[in-house]
C-alpha cells in the first residue's frame, strides 16, 4: 500500500470517528429534548411521587444532563449501551445482540437476491436495448421502486400467506419450534426459518433490485459503445462472451461500491418490512423502542445503525481508493 | 431587613402574581383561547374524530379552540407534568382500561378524585373537595355493611356527575373473535367488564376436537414475564395464569376464594385465610402457609433512604404491587395451611385488591433475590427475569421471548386443570396481520383489537366459523378537565361543555355501536354498584350549554366570542 492511500484511508478513519461522535451527541439530545417521559409507560392510577423518585434514580435520570452524557460517551465506548427501560432483566446488548443476526440474515438474502436479479436484468435489458422485454423491465423497475414498500408487503401477505396460504405471515418460525433453537446455527439449519424468510426477502428485494438493475443497465449501454467492446467483437468472440466477460465485468465496478453502501443503508432501513412481517429484528426493536420512550434502547438501536452505515461508507472508500489508484494518488498529492 | 420582612414581601409578591390573572380572567374578558389534547389520528382514530367532534362543538359555543393531537407518551407526560402554572393542560381525551380488580369501586373512586393525590398522583385534573374526600375515605373502611358502602359510593358518583370533573360519554364494548370451529362458543366465559379473554375462558374453554392449542396474539408489549411487576395488559393475562392468587374476580365481577379454599374475617382488620391442600409449585415444591405470606413480605420489601436534606423515602423493591399489600400490618402463620392478615386500617377492597390482586410466589425462589436486591440501590424486581419462571397457576411456562411470543402448557397437577393443552401469543405489530391470521386460522382466539370494531364485523359475517363477543367494559373514555385554572374552574362552564358532547352520535357514529354510554366513573357492567338513584344528564347540546352559561352571567360580543360573567 502506498503512503498515499495510508494517509487517505487515516483520513477517512478520523471522519468516520467524527461522524459517530456527533451522531451520538446528537441522539442522546434528542431524546432528551424529545416531548415524552420514560416514565409514561409506569404512570397508574397507584403511581407515586416516590415510585416516580425510584425509577428516576434507578435510570440515572436523576442526575444533570451534562454529567449524563459524560456517563453516556464514556459507556459508548466501552459499548456499554446500559439496561433497557422496558425489558425486565434485559441489557440493551442483550436486545440488540439477539435482534442484530435476523436482521443481517434478512438483509444479505434480500441484497443477493436484489443484486443477482439487478445484475442480470441490468444486462440482459442493456442487450435487448430498445425490445418490448426492457421497456416492459424499465417500467416495472420504476414501479417496485416508486411503490411503497408496506403496501406491496401487505399485498403479498395478503395473497401468498392469507388467501392461498403458501407461506406464513409473521416472525421467524412457529413459538413451538423456535424455542427449541438454542443457538444461531440451530435456526440457520431450520427450513422453518428460512421459509419464513421468503416474503419479507422478496418483498424487500423487490425493492432494492431497481438500483443495480438501472446502474447496470446505463452502465452497459456505456461500455458497450467503448472501442475494446467493439475490438473484442472483431476479434470474433461470441456475443454472449463480450456481454459478460468483456462489458458486464467493467459494468460492475459502480454496481459493486453500491452493493457495499446498500448493505449499510439496508441494515437501517428494514424497519417498515420488519414491522410489516413482524420480523424481530433491529428495525422492529427500534419503533418498539421510540413507542415506548426507551431512550437507552433507542439509542443503542440507532447507534448500532449508525456503526454500521459509517462503517460501510468507510469501506466503500476503502475499495474505491483500491480499485482506482488515483484517489489514493490524489490524496498523496494533497498531502505531500 | 430582617428575615421576617422579607418572608412577608415574598408572601405578597406571590399573591399579586396569582391575584392578577385570576381578576383578569374574569372580569367580563373574553373566554381564552383553549386546547383540547388527545392521541393522534394515527394512534387511535377513534379518540381523535372524538376530540375533533366535539372541538368543533366547543367552537359553536363562541370559544376559540385549538385541539392538540400528540402520541400518547408525549400526551401521559403533558397531563402529567404540567398539571399547574402557565404551561398547564386544560381539557384532554382520556381513558381508563378495565382490569379484572377494578371491579370493586375502590380504585376509581379514591385514586381518581381523592385530593391526598392530586400533586403526584393520578388525580392530575386537581379536584379538591373535602365532602368527597370524606366519602371516599369511608367507602375505604366500610368492611362489614355492603349497603352501606353502596350508599357511599352512590353518593360519590353523584358528586361527581354533578361536579362534571370529568364528562364521561362511552364505555367501550371489546371485540373480541373466536374461532368455534376449534372451541366450543359455549364455554367461552364473558367476565363483566372485561370481555371473553378472561382467566375463566382460558381455563374453561372447550376445543371441539384434536386440535387443543389455543393462539392469540397481541399488538402491544409483551416485555416481562414476571409476578412483581405490572407490566401492561399482555404481561398481566399471562402472570394471572402462570401464578395462582389466593382469590380471583369471579365472572360476575366479585372476588371468591381461588388458592385459598376459605376466607374468613375474624374482624375488620383481621383475616384468617385456609390455602388449599396439595397444591404444588411447578417444580413440584408443595405451596404453603409461608409462601403466601413471603408473596405478600415480598411485595411490602423495600429500603428507607435518606436524601441530602435529610427527608426520608421508602424505596419498594416491588414499586408495582407494593400499593396493594402496604395496609398489611402483620402476617401470622397459623400452620402450613393457614396464616392470619392484620391490617393497618379496615378495608373493604382488601379482598379485591390484594388477595385477589396479588400473585403467589414461591419463597423458595424469590427469597434470595429479594434479599440480594435489599443490597442494591440501583435495581428493584423489575430488573429481574426468571430464566425458567415457577409459580403454582394452572398453566406452566414452556418459553418466553421478550416482545416475541409466550407459549404455556396446561399444569397437569393444577386441581382446576384447563381443558386446552398450550396457549400461545404471539406478539403482531401490524394490525392487518392480525385480521389475516384470525382468517386463515393461523390465530383462533383474537382477544385485542385496537381498529375499527366494524371492520371486525364485517370479518365475522364473511367467515363463518368465527363468532364476535363483546361486553362492556369497566373501564371509560371521558374529557378531563383540569379543574384548577379558569374557565374550568367554574362548575358551570364544565357542565355546558358536557352538554356540547354529542354522546349518542359519538357511539353510532365514530364507535360503530361498539360502545355504551357512561355517565360515571363506575361502569354499567358493574351492576351492583350502580344501584344508584338516575345521575344528572347532560344531553341538551350547544343550544342547552348556551342556556346554562347565559344563565350564570356569560355573554357574547358581537363576534359570537363567550365572555366571562362581569362580576
Amino acid at each position: 500500500m502506498n503512503r498515499g492511500i495510508a494517509y487517505y484511508i487515516l483520513g477517512r478513519f478520523l471522519q468516520s470517528v467524527m461522524v459517530l461522535w456527533i451522531i451520538v451527541t446528537l441522539l442522546f439530545l434528542l431524546f432528551r429534548l424529545a416531548p415524552s417521559n420514560p416514565l409514561a409507560s409506569y404512570i397508574d392510577t397507584t403511581f407515586t411521587k416516590e415510585q416516580e423518585a425510584a425509577l428516576l434514580a434507578r435510570f440515572g435520570l436523576d442526575k444533570p444532563l451534562g454529567e449524563q452524557y459524560i456517563i453516556y460517551l464514556f459507556n459508548l465506548a466501552r459499548f456499554e449501551l446500559g439496561d433497557t427501560f422496558s425489558y425486565s432483566g434485559k441489557s440493551v446488548l442483550d436486545i440488540l445482540s439477539a435482534d442484530l443476526p435476523n436482521t443481517i440474515y434478512l438483509t444479505l438474502s434480500s441484497l443477493l437476491v436484489a443484486y443477482a436479479v439487478g445484475v442480470l436484468g441490468g444486462i440482459a435489458m442493456a442487450a435487448l436495448r430498445g425490445s418490448l422485454f426492457e421497456r416492459v423491465g424499465t417500467t416495472f423497475t420504476l414501479m417496485t421502486r416508486a411503490a411503497p414498500t408496506f403496501w406491496v408487503g401487505m399485498l403479498l401477505l395478503s395473497f401468498f400467506a392469507f388467501q392461498w396460504k403458501l407461506l406464513p405471515s409473521a416472525g421467524i418460525g412457529p413459538a413451538v419450534v423456535r424455542y427449541r433453537w438454542e443457538t444461531e446455527w440451530d435456526k440457520l439449519m431450520s427450513p422453518v426459518f428460512w421459509r419464513h424468510m421468503i416474503l419479507p426477502t422478496f418483498t424487500l428485494a423487490l425493492y432494492l433490485h431497481g438500483l443495480p438493475l438501472l446502474l447496470m443497465r446505463s452502465n452497459m449501454l456505456e461500455v458497450l459503445d467503448q472501442d475494446y467492446v467493439t475490438m473484442s467483437r472483431l476479434a470474433g468472440y461470441s456475443e454472449w462472451r463480450v456481454m459478460i466477460h468483456t462489458a458486464a465485468r467493467n459494468a460492475m465496478l459502480p454496481v459493486l461500491t453500491a452493493l457495499t453502501l446498500g448493505i449499510g443503508y439496508s441494515i437501517g432501513g428494514n424497519v417498515v418490512i420488519e414491522n410489516v412481517f413482524s420480523w424481530p429484528g433491529l428495525g422492529r426493536t427500534l419503533v418498539r423502542a421510540v413507542q415506548q420512550a426507551d431512550y437507552p434502547l433507542a439509542q443503542g438501536a440507532f447507534f448500532l445503525i449508525a456503526l454500521i452505515i459509517v462503517f460501510m461508507n468507510f469501506i466503500a472508500d476503502i475499495l474505491y481508493s483500491l480499485l482506482d489508484p488515483r484517489v489514493g494518488a490524489s490524496a498523496q498529492a494533497q498531502v505531500s | 431587613m430582617s428575615r421576617k420582612l422579607v418572608s412577608v414581601v415574598v408572601l405578597l409578591l406571590m399573591l399579586l402574581v396569582f391575584a392578577i390573572p385570576a381578576a383578569s380572567q374574569t372580569a367580563g374578558e373574553a373566554v381564552p383561547a383553549i386546547i383540547v389534547r388527545s392521541v393522534t389520528q394515527a394512534e387511535r382514530p377513534i379518540e381523535f374524530e372524538t376530540t375533533r367532534l366535539v372541538v368543533e362543538n366547543m367552537r359553536q359555543l363562541g370559544l376559540e379552540v385549538e385541539h392538540r393531537a400528540v402520541p400518547w407518551a408525549q400526551l401521559i407526560d403533558e397531563i402529567w407534568y404540567t398539571r399547574t402554572g402557565d404551561e398547564a393542560w386544560e381539557m384532554t381525551y382520556w381513558r381508563m382500561v378495565g382490569r379484572p380488580e377494578r371491579s370493586d369501586p375502590d380504585e376509581f373512586t379514591y385514586n381518581l378524585f381523592h385530593s391526598s393525590v392530586r400533586d403526584g398522583g393520578y388525580n392530575f385534573i386537581g379536584y379538591n373537595n373535602p365532602d368527597y374526600d370524606a366519602l371516599a375515605e369511608a367507602q375505604r373502611v366500610e368492611v362489614a355493611d355492603k349497603e352501606a358502602r353502596l350508599d357511599i359510593i352512590c353518593e360519590a358518583q353523584q358528586i361527581i356527575r354533578n361536579d362534571m370533573v370529568n364528562a364521561y360519554f362511552v364505555h367501550p364494548l371489546t371485540p373480541q373473535v373466536v374461532n368455534t370451529e376449534v372451541f366450543n362458543a359455549d364455554s367461552v366465559v364473558t367476565q363483566a367488564g372485561i370481555g371473553v379473554h378472561n382467566f375463566w375462558t382460558w381455563i374453561g374453554i372447550e376445543p371441539t376436537g384434536d386440535n387443543k392449542d389455543l393462539v392469540t396474539s397481541t399488538t402491544s408489549f409483551l416485555n416481562s414475564f414476571n409476578p412483581l411487576e405490572i407490566a401492561g395488559d399482555a404481561p398481566s393475562r399471562v402472570t394471572e395464569m402462570t401464578w395462582d392468587r389466593l382469590m380471583r374476580i369471579n365472572p360476575i365481577g366479585v372476588a371468591e376464594p381461588w388458592a385459598a379454599e376459605s376466607v374468613v374475617w375474624e374482624d375488620p382488620l383481621n383475616v384468617v385465610v385456609t390455602l388449599r391442600a396439595g397444591m404444588t409449585w411447578h417444580d413440584g415444591e408443595p405451596v404453603q402457609s409461608d409462601d403466601a405470606a413471603y408473596s405478600f413480605e415480598a411485595a411490602l420489601a423495600g429500603t428507607t433512604q435518606t436524601d441530602e436534606d435529610g427527608n426520608e423515602s421508602f424505596r419498594a423493591e416491588a414499586p408495582d404491587y407494593y400499593p396493594f399489600a402496604r395496609n398489611v400490618a402483620n402476617i401470622e402463620i397459623i400452620d402450613d395451611l393457614s396464616l392470619r392478615f392484620t391490617l393497618h386500617t379496615p378495608s373493604a377492597a382488601f379482598e379485591t385488591s390484594s388477595l385477589a390482586k396479588l400473585n403467589l410466589i414461591p419463597k423458595h425462589i424469590w427469597e434470595p433475590i429479594i434479599n440480594d436486591l435489599l443490597t442494591k440501590d440501583d435495581a428493584d424486581v423489575d430488573s429481574i427475569q426468571e430464566d425458567i419462571p415457577i409459580g403454582s397457576g394452572p398453566f406452566k411456562y414452556i418459553a418466553f421471548d421478550v416482545n416475541e411470543f409466550v407459549l404455556l402448557a396446561a399444569f397437569d397437577d393444577h386441581w382446576a386443570r384447563p381443558k386446552i393443552d398450550t396457549w400461545l401469543m404471539n406478539v403482531l405489530p401490524n394490525q392487518e396481520a392480525t385480521l389475516g391470521q384470525i382468517q386463515s386460522g393461523e390465530m383462533n382466539f383474537l382477544w385485542e383489537w385496537p381498529g375499527d370494531p366494524g371492520v371486525l364485523q364485517q370479518i365475522v359475517d364473511d367467515n363463518e366459523p368465527l363468532d364476535l363477543f363483546s361486553a362492556i367494559s369497566i373501564g371509560f373514555q371521558y374529557f378531563a378537565f383540569n379543574v384548577r385554572y379558569a374557565p374550568f374552574d367554574d362548575v358551570t362552564f364544565r357542565q355546558a361543555i358536557a352538554h356540547t358532547i354529542p354522546q349518542q352520535f359519538i357511539i353510532d357514529n365514530i364507535y360503530n355501536g361498539f360502545a355504551a354510554p357512561a355517565d360515571s366513573f363506575v361502569s354499567a357492567a358493574l351492576e351492583y354498584w350502580r344501584q344508584c338513584d338516575d345521575l344528572p344528564t347532560y344531553d341538551q347540546g350547544i343550544d342547552g350549554a348556551r342556556e346554562l352559561l347565559a344563565g350564570a352571567g356569560y355573554t357574547w360580543d358581537d363576534d359570537g366570542r363567550l365572555h366571562y360573567p362581569a362580576e
